[in-house]
């Protein structure tokens, strides 16, 4: 549920990226905000919460066109997964609109990922919104760590744990070089706009 | 001053929300918040959607909107007005809200409300206790007839003497304490705003013996309440609504009971549910209220590890939902088990409702006290039961 500002004559949607701690969402997030500086508005801010970092900046994507006349500004946020960090969460899976889950691709994770993409469903679930509705995308991230000798899953593999029933759309990544991180982004603001035009004409 | 363009409640719009709202609207003006638990309302003041300065009672500038988003059951109004203030807050407005969410959430911001757990600090131990606080809305000093204090380590009552009086908590913190064979056992902490005495005591037939010793924490400013104006008040009360009041009183006698019988470990589950017909289901939507006649009822809720017996109800007795009091019992978060030979009446709870409305406001409040009592004893006795349940193989 993307928020009309009829001022500034700006849409302002929502996109979270969500994943198991240390998953690398951070490390997704600064490489975005330091690539795609000229269209980050204002500072990134960083919160730090139990185990993990709460993370914001507005970001303005280019080349994405105008909605009915409307710029586009995108709010990043990730989210702390932590049971308690309850207000933090209700305030960032409010009327999200897009959602990346970052995946860890190393082979001890596994069984977090799962986890936390259990978890997803059951927040967003709990904001009355479907993780099979929602424009989702998902990256299998830290690929890299397979050249330096750290067991880590085969694509297919994650496919299979994460992606069976979803079957959204996948990314490979390595956020701390910066491969997939644009990618990954791109295809959910992607799906997040055709999902508001597709919304927009059928309330029309 | 301006006129309100914006008002509502925290509970469905969070400040979070009223800050990002009022920040996508670039306005200019003052909000201000109002909780039944504070005396004066808190201001946020906006230049072009962003705070530059606060008050809330003695702090102001961001200290102060820190403390405003642990008001989180208060009433907003934003009236649009020129602001000529000083910009003394120089954080960014996301980095406002999500840093105080997450200090929400770790505890280092006071939750205003019933029951307040005392702002955490980083280095505090476990070990420390950790019983929540319990306050109650402003005071009404109409029903307060004289003043005393208890300096810090001092009884106010003691458990099994005699007494009536009634007194409401002005300033400080005490302690309501239950002496059992194994020694004292620590219930409840209550601040200002908590009453202390029973319902009991209007009922002129009873003799009322006090059931726990209550002890200041810190130095103690009480106020003695009116007791006739109040016995008027509860005489005045109908048949049904004096009989909920008095439920309402047993009710937290009994879960008291419960939490320090699971404590003691001398609690058998099977006695409440065993032979039992379950009447009411925790989680289910019932919204009736019933007065049993004949038989007995236990309230009992189930928690991850196992049954927690909660009270037993009798002839007189009140059990379902009372829609304007939250005793964090049944239907939504305990169920109802009931004896065989069980009769009730239906009562209509929307009478009793009007009622309510148009109690006292101390009346009001010592009810809404009880409520708040019974629910933080039932975490109380869901807690013990789980630390007893530990200690077993």
């Amino acid at each position: 549920m993307a928020i009309f500002n009829f001022k500034k004559r700006e849409i302002e949607c929502k996109i979270v990226y969500y994943g198991p701690g240390r998953c690398g969402k951070t490390t997704n997030m600064e490489y975005i905000f330091k690539t795609f500086k000229k269209q980050v508005v204002g500072e990134m801010v960083s919160i730090d919460t139990e185990g993990d970092r709460t993370l914001f900046f507005d970001f303005l994507p280019i080349g994405l066109g105008k909605i009915k006349g409307f710029d586009i500004k995108v709010q990043v946020y990730t989210v702390p997964g932590q049971v308690q960090y309850r207000s933090t969460r209700k305030l960032v899976l409010k009327g999200v609109d897009g959602v990346i889950f970052v995946a860890d691709s190393l082979a001890v994770r596994r069984e977090k990922n799962m986890v936390s993409l259990k978890d997803l469903q059951h927040n967003l679930k709990e904001y009355g919104l479907n993780i099979f509705k929602i424009p989702l995308v998902m990256q299998h991230n830290k690929r890299d760590l397979a050249g330096q000798g750290f067991p880590i899953m085969s694509v297919e593999q994650m496919e299979k744990d994460l992606n069976r029933q979803l079957k959204v759309p996948s990314f490979p990544a390595s956020a701390i070089i910066g491969q997939g991180v644009g990618a990954t982004l791109k295809e959910c603001l992607k799906l997040t706009l055709v999902s508001f035009r597709k919304n927009l004409q059928l309330g029309r | 001053m301006g006129d309100f363009v914006l008002a509502g409640n925290m509970d469905f719009l969070s400040l979070g929300d009223v800050l990002q709202l009022l920040g996508s609207n670039s306005s200019t003006g003052i909000l201000r918040i109002r909780s039944k638990y504070a005396q004066e309302p808190g201001l946020i003041y906006f230049i072009n959607g962003n705070p530059v300065n606060a008050l809330a009672g003695p702090l102001s500038g961001l200290d102060a909107v820190n403390a405003l988003f642990g008001w989180v059951d208060g009433e907003f109004e934003f009236s649009e007005e020129d602001i000529r203030r000083k910009n003394v807050i120089k954080k960014s407005r996301m980095q406002i809200i999500l840093d105080c969410l997450s200090m929400l959430d770790d505890g280092q911001i006071e939750r205003l409300g019933p029951v307040s757990f005392p702002a955490k600090k980083k280095s505090s131990s476990k070990k420390e206790s950790t019983l929540p606080i319990i306050k109650g809305p402003l005071i009404d000093y109409s029903y307060v007839v004289d003043e005393e204090e208890a300096r810090a380590g001092n009884k106010i009552v003691a458990q099994g003497k005699h007494g009536g009086w009634l007194w409401v908590i002005l300033e400080g913190v005490a302690e309501i304490i239950r002496e059992t064979p194994q020694g004292p056992l620590k219930i409840l902490r209550i601040g200002e705003g908590a009453f202390i005495g029973s319902i009991a005591s209007f009922l002129l037939l009873e003799g009322t013996v006090r059931s726990a010793a209550i002890r200041a924490v810190d130095n103690v400013q009480l106020g003695v309440l009116d007791s006739r104006r109040l016995s008027i008040d509860f005489l005045r009360m109908s048949n049904p609504f004096r009989s909920l009041a008095i439920s309402l009183d047993k009710r937290l006698k009994q879960v008291t009971d419960m939490a320090v019988n699971i404590h003691l470990k001398k609690i058998r589950i099977e006695d409440y549910i065993n032979g039992k017909n379950q009447l009411i289901t925790q989680g289910d939507s019932e919204t009736d209220l019933y007065q049993i006649t004949e038989g007995e009822a236990h309230i009992v809720r189930h928690t991850e590890n196992g049954y927690v017996p909660l009270a037993n109800l009798h002839s007189g007795d009140f059990f379902g939902n009372v829609s304007f009091l939250d005793l964090g019992q049944e239907p939504y978060q305990a169920s109802v088990f009931a004896s065989e030979d069980l009769k009730v009446n239906k009562i209509d709870p929307e009478i009793l409702q009007k009622e309510h409305n148009r109690l006292s406001s101390t009346f009001k409040n010592f009810i809404e006290h009880l409520a708040t009592c019974v629910s933080v004893t039932t975490m109380l006795a869901c807690e013990f039961h789980k630390k007893t349940g530990e200690k077993e193989p």
